[in-house]
C-alpha cells in the first residue's frame, strides 16, 4: 500500500517496530547501521542462544521487510552518503539519544535541505527537548516515568512490568502513525517536518486514563495482581481454573452489569450459588458497595464463590461457557496456547519467514490487519548485517566498485 | 491548516481500543462523527476515573479522554428513519470505522457490501477482539479478556505468584495505534488509486507484534516465556525499589558497564565497583539477589524523587514509579504538554491528556472536550447533511435520534 515510498530506518532497539510496520505495508524501508551492526543486534534472546548479530531474535522480530546497509554517519563521508540517500527518501526515522544526528550535520535542519519534502521521525525516552530529554533510559524506567508501573503488580510487592520490553513498542507505533499524519499533509503541502515521538507519553496510553485521577479529583488507583483497587474496592479480573487462570470481566454499571448477571445466573443454573447471591442487582452493585448498602465483605464472599466455582472448570469449559452464554471469560494463554490457537489457524494468522541463517523458516507473527484491496507483505526476511549495502550504495547510489572498497578500508561500511 | 483538515470519519467504534485511534486522528484535523444510541449506552461511559468520583454517563474522564475533539450524532443505526441518516452519513465520509460484535453491521442491512454501494470509494474498518472470520469471531468482549487469550497476562508478575498482567484492557491501548495507521495507509492507497476497501482488524492479532521477540523464542528456541518479575534478559540490576513512604518505589536499571559503575559510586559501595565477579553484565545477570538488597538498601530512607536526581546526575536509568499526582506535576510532561484544558458544555473546563507526540509544523489542535449526548446533534444534521426542521421533527418521531 505504501510501495511508492522509501525509508531510511536509523533507528536503534528504541525504533525498530516503526520501520517494520511502514515495511509491511509495502514500503521500501532502508536500515541504515553502524559498521557494528545495529544495537538491537546485541540483544537476545539468540537463536540457538549463540550471540550473533546475525542471530538476535529481536532484530528477527523487528526487521522483516527491511534492507541493511552499513554506513558511519558520524564520517564526513558517511554522512555525504546519508544525505544522499535521504535527498531520494521518503521517510527518516531515528532513535538516537536527542541531538546526536544534529552533531554529526544530520539534523532535521540538515536533513530539510537537502530535501524538504522528507519526513523526519525521532523516537527518544522522553522528547527532543525538556528537563528530562537527557535522562538516561530503560524500558522499566520509562514505565516508572510513563504512569503504567504503578498500577501493575501485587499489592504486597514492587511494581512489576511485563517478563518482555514494551517501552518502545509503544513509541514506536506512535511514530508510525505520526510519520503517516505528516505523509498525509505533505500530499497537500509538498512540504516535509520533523515527529518528535516521546516514549514516557506513548507508555502513558496504557495507564486507561488514570493518569487523570488526580486533575479529575477522582480517587487515585493503586495495584493488585490482575485486577485493581479504587475507593475502597477490589475489583478482580484473574479467577483461577482447575488448569490455570482465566479472565473475567467481573464489573459493573449498564454497560457490564448485564455480563455479570450472565454470569451469576449461569454459576447457579450450575449449582455454585444460590438465589440470593445470583439476584443481586449487578448493574448498580458498584454504587451499592460505594454507599454502603451492600457491605464490602458481601462483595469478597461473592468473588469467593466465583472464584470456588470457576476452580472446578477448565480454561476451555469455561472459553465454551463464555460464548454459549455471552459471558466475559477468557483463558488466561500462554505463548504456547497462542501459537496452538485454533482461531489464528482458522484465519491463516502465522507467516512462515525465512531464517537470516539460512536455516529453514520460521513461524512469525502475520499481518496486523486484513486489508481487502492490497494484503500485507511478507517480502523480505530480516537481513543480515550489512547485506544490502553494495547493492543499495553500489546499484542504487551509483558508488564504483573500487570507492566500495575503500570504504569498507576504512571502516565507513 | 491541521495536518488531516478534510478527512472525514464516521466512527460507531466504542468502549476503548476504536475510540483511541480516532482521537488521535481527530488531535490531527480529522473531522470525527461518531455515532451513539442511548439504547446502548458505550460502556466507556461506565468506566473510571468519574470527574470527582461520582458515577455518571457524562461523567466518565476515560469516555472523554478516548472522544475528545469529536462530533456525536445520537442515532439508532437499527432504526428504518436512522438507518437512512446512517447511509447520508456514508455518503459524507472518506472512512466508517465500527467495532461491533462481527454481524452486527449486517444484522441492521449495513455491512460492508450494502456500505460500498452506497459509496463506491468508501474504506471501512472493522476491529474487534478475534477478527470478523474464524471460530471465536463472535467471542465479544473488553481489552483485558484480548490480553488474557493473546498471551500479555501470563507474562505480568513474579514466578512464584499467579499471573498479575499487565494492567487492565492491555490489548487496548496497544491496538489503538494499529486502526489508525491503517485507515492512514488506505487512505493514501485511495488518492493515488482511486479505491477503497474493507479492513479486518483483529486486535489479539495487531496486538501479538508486541511480544515478537517473545514469540520467536518460542518458534525458533522452543522455549516458553514465563513471568520473571522485574528481571531482564540483559539487564542487570533491573528493579523497582522501596524508597522512603508510604509504597513509594523508585525504578533503576544498569544496562552498561558504566551505568553499573556510575550506581556503585552514587549508592557508596565501592566493594561493588570494585568485585571483578560483577564488572560485566553476566557477572552482574547471576548475582542479583546480592545487587537488589544493595540498592534497597541505599533507597529504603530516601525519597524517590531525590533518587532519580541523584542517579540520572550520574547518568544511570532511574525514575521515581509515578501516580497520577505525580504524573501531573512531572515536568517533563509539562513541557510537553501532555495534559490540557478544554471547553466542556457542563463545566467550566476539564484537563484531559494531549497529543502523546508533536509535528513541527502542523501541530495538534485540540480545542473541546468530547461530546455530551445531544451537543452536536444539529450540527451534524443541519450543517453537515442539510437537513431541514421538518425532517429532523420526523427522525424525532420515528425515534430514530435515540
Amino acid at each position: 500500500m505504501l510501495s511508492p515510498y522509501r525509508v531510511l530506518d536509523l533507528t536503534t532497539e528504541r525504533g525498530l517496530l516503526c520501520g517494520q510496520i511502514l515495511g509491511d505495508l509495502g514500503a521500501d524501508v532502508v536500515a541504515i547501521e553502524p559498521p557494528g551492526g545495529c544495537p538491537a543486534r546485541r540483544l537476545g534472546p539468540f537463536a540457538g542462544d549463540v550471540p550473533d548479530p546475525d542471530r538476535s531474535l529481536v532484530w528477527w522480530a523487528y526487521s522483516r521487510n527491511k534492507r541493511s546497509v552499513t554506513l558511519d554517519v558520524t564520517t564526513p563521508v558517511g554522512r555525504d552518503l546519508l544525505l544522499g540517500l535521504a535527498a531520494e527518501a521518503h521517510f527518516l526515522i531515528e532513535s538516537y539519544d536527542p541531538g546526536f544526528l544534529a552533531s554529526h550535520g544530520l539534523g532535521p535542519d540538515d536533513l530539510a535541505r537537502v530535501n524538504p519534502r522528507l519526513i523526519v521521525v525521532s523516537i527518544t525516552p522522553f522528547g527532543q527537548t525538556g528537563p528530562k530529554a537527557n535522562y538516561a533510559d530503560s524500558d522499566l524506567v520509562i514505565l516508572a516515568a510513563g504512569g503504567p508501573l504503578v498500577l501493575t503488580g501485587d499489592d504486597d510487592r514492587a511494581p512489576v512490568r511485563l517478563c518482555v520490553p514494551q517501552a518502545y513498542l509503544h513509541a514506536s507505533a506512535d511514530a508510525a502513525l505520526g510519520a503517516l499524519i505528516a505523509h498525509h499533509e505533505r500530499a497537500r503541502s509538498g512540504r516535509g517536518q520533523h515527529v518528535d515521538v516521546s516514549a514516557q507519553q506513548s507508555v502513558a496510553l496504557a495507564t486507561q486514563s488514570y493518569i487523570l485521577a488526580a486533575a479529575l479529583g477522582a480517587p487515585e488507583v493503586r495495584r493488585t495482581a490482575g485486577g485493581l483497587k479504587s475507593w475502597h474496592l477490589t475489583m478482580r479480573l484473574l479467577y483461577p481454573a482447575s488448569d490455570g487462570w482465566v479472565a473475567i470481566t467481573f464489573l459493573f454499571g449498564s454497560a457490564i452489569g448485564p455480563f455479570s448477571r450472565r454470569l451469576m445466573h449461569w454459576i447457579h443454573a450450575e449449582g455454585g450459588c444460590d438465589l440470593a447471591t445470583r439476584d443481586k442487582d449487578w448493574i448498580a452493585y458498584t454504587q451499592l458497595l460505594l454507599d454502603g448498602r451492600e457491605p464490602v465483605e458481601e462483595f469478597e464472599r461473592v468473588k469467593r464463590v466465583i472464584e470456588a466455582f470457576t476452580r472446578t472448570r477448565t480454561k476451555a469449559e469455561l472459553l465454551r461457557a463464555s460464548l454459549e452464554h455471552s459471558l466475559l471469560i477468557a483463558p488466561v494463554a500462554t505463548l504456547a496456547d497462542v501459537v496452538a490457537s485454533p482461531q489464528l489457524a482458522a484465519r491463516d494468522y502465522w507467516q512462515s519467514v525465512e531464517r537470516p541463517d539460512g536455516a529453514g523458516a520460521m513461524r512469525s507473527p502475520g499481518p496486523f490487519a486484513k486489508f481487502s484491496a492490497q494484503p500485507l507483505r511478507y517480502e523480505h526476511r530480516p537481513p543480515r548485517l550489512g547485506e544490502h549495502t553494495d547493492e543499495i550504495l553500489g546499484g542504487e547510489l551509483g558508488l564504483p566498485d573500487e570507492e566500495l572498497a575503500m570504504l569498507r578500508r576504512e571502516g565507513v561500511i | 491548516m491541521a495536518a488531516l483538515d478534510g478527512v472525514k470519519i464516521l466512527d460507531l467504534m466504542w468502549v476503548m481500543a476504536g475510540p483511541a485511534g480516532t482521537r488521535i486522528l481527530a488531535d490531527y484535523g480529522a473531522t470525527v462523527v461518531r455515532i451513539e444510541s442511548t439504547k446502548r449506552i458505550d460502556t466507556a461511559r461506565t468506566l473510571a476515573p468519574f470527574f470527582g468520583g461520582t458515577i455518571g454517563t457524562e461523567q466518565s474522564g476515560c469516555f472523554q479522554n478516548l472522544n475528545l475533539g469529536k462530533r456525536l450524532l445520537t442515532l439508532d443505526p437499527a432504526n428504518p428513519a436512522g438507518r437512512e441518516v446512517f447511509l447520508d452519513l456514508v455518503r459524507w465520509a472518506d472512512v466508517v470505522t465500527e467495532s461491533f460484535k462481527p454481524g452486527t453491521m449486517a444484522k441492521w442491512n449495513l455491512g460492508w457490501d450494502v456500505l460500498r454501494g452506497a459509496k463506491p470509494d468508501l474504506i471501512m474498518l472493522s476491529s474487534c477482539l478475534m477478527g470478523q472470520t474464524g471460530p471465536l469471531a463472535s467471542f465479544a468482549g473488553y481489552g483485558n479478556l484480548a490480553a488474557a487469550i493473546s498471551g500479555f497476562s501470563n507474562l505480568g508478575g513474579w514466578p512464584d505468584r499467579p499471573p498479575a498482567g499487565p494492567f487492565s484492557a492491555y490489548t487496548d491501548y496497544v491496538a489503538p495505534r494499529y486502526i489508525a495507521i491503517a485507515i492512514l495507509a488506505a487512505l493514501d492507497h485511495k488518492r493515488r488509486t482511486g479505491e477503497g476497501q474493507h479492513i479486518d482488524l483483529s486486535q489479539a492479532e495487531a496486538s501479538l507484534h508486541f511480544l515478537g521477540p517473545a514469540l520467536l523464542d518460542y518458534a525458533v528456541n522452543d522455549r516458553v516465556a514465563g513471568r520473571v518479575g522485574n528481571r531482564d534478559r540483559d539487564i542487570a540490576p533491573n528493579g523497582a525499589y522501596a524508597a522512603a513512604g508510604d509504597d513509594r518505589w523508585v525504578a533503576i536499571s544498569a544496562a552498561t558497564d558504566a551505568q553499573w559503575s556510575a550506581l556503585c559510586t552514587a549508592i557508596g559501595r565501592d566493594d561493588l565497583r570494585t568485585d571483578p565477579a560483577l564488572a560485566t553484565a553476566s557477572g552482574r545477570l547471576a548475582a542479583q539477589d546480592t545487587l537488589d538488597a544493595a540498592i534497597a538498601a541505599w533507597t529504603a530512607s530516601r525519597d524517590m524523587h531525590d533518587v532519580e536526581r541523584v542517579l540520572q546526575a550520574a547518568g544511570v536509568p532511574a525514575h521515581a514509579v509515578q501516580n497520577s499526582r505525580e504524573l501531573l506535576a512531572d515536568p517533563q510532561l509539562l513541557h510537553r504538554r501532555h495534559f490540557v484544558a478544554v471547553t466542556h458544555p457542563e463545566r467550566d473546563s476539564v484537563t484531559l491528556e494531549g497529543t502523546r507526540f508533536h509535528l513541527s509544523r502542523t501541530p495538534a489542535e485540540i480545542e473541546s472536550s468530547a461530546p455530551t449526548y445531544g451537543r452536536d446533534n444539529e450540527w451534524v444534521l443541519k450543517d453537515l447533511l442539510g437537513y431541514d426542521d421538518d425532517r429532523i421533527t420526523e427522525l424525532v418521531v420515528a425515534g430514530a435520534l435515540e
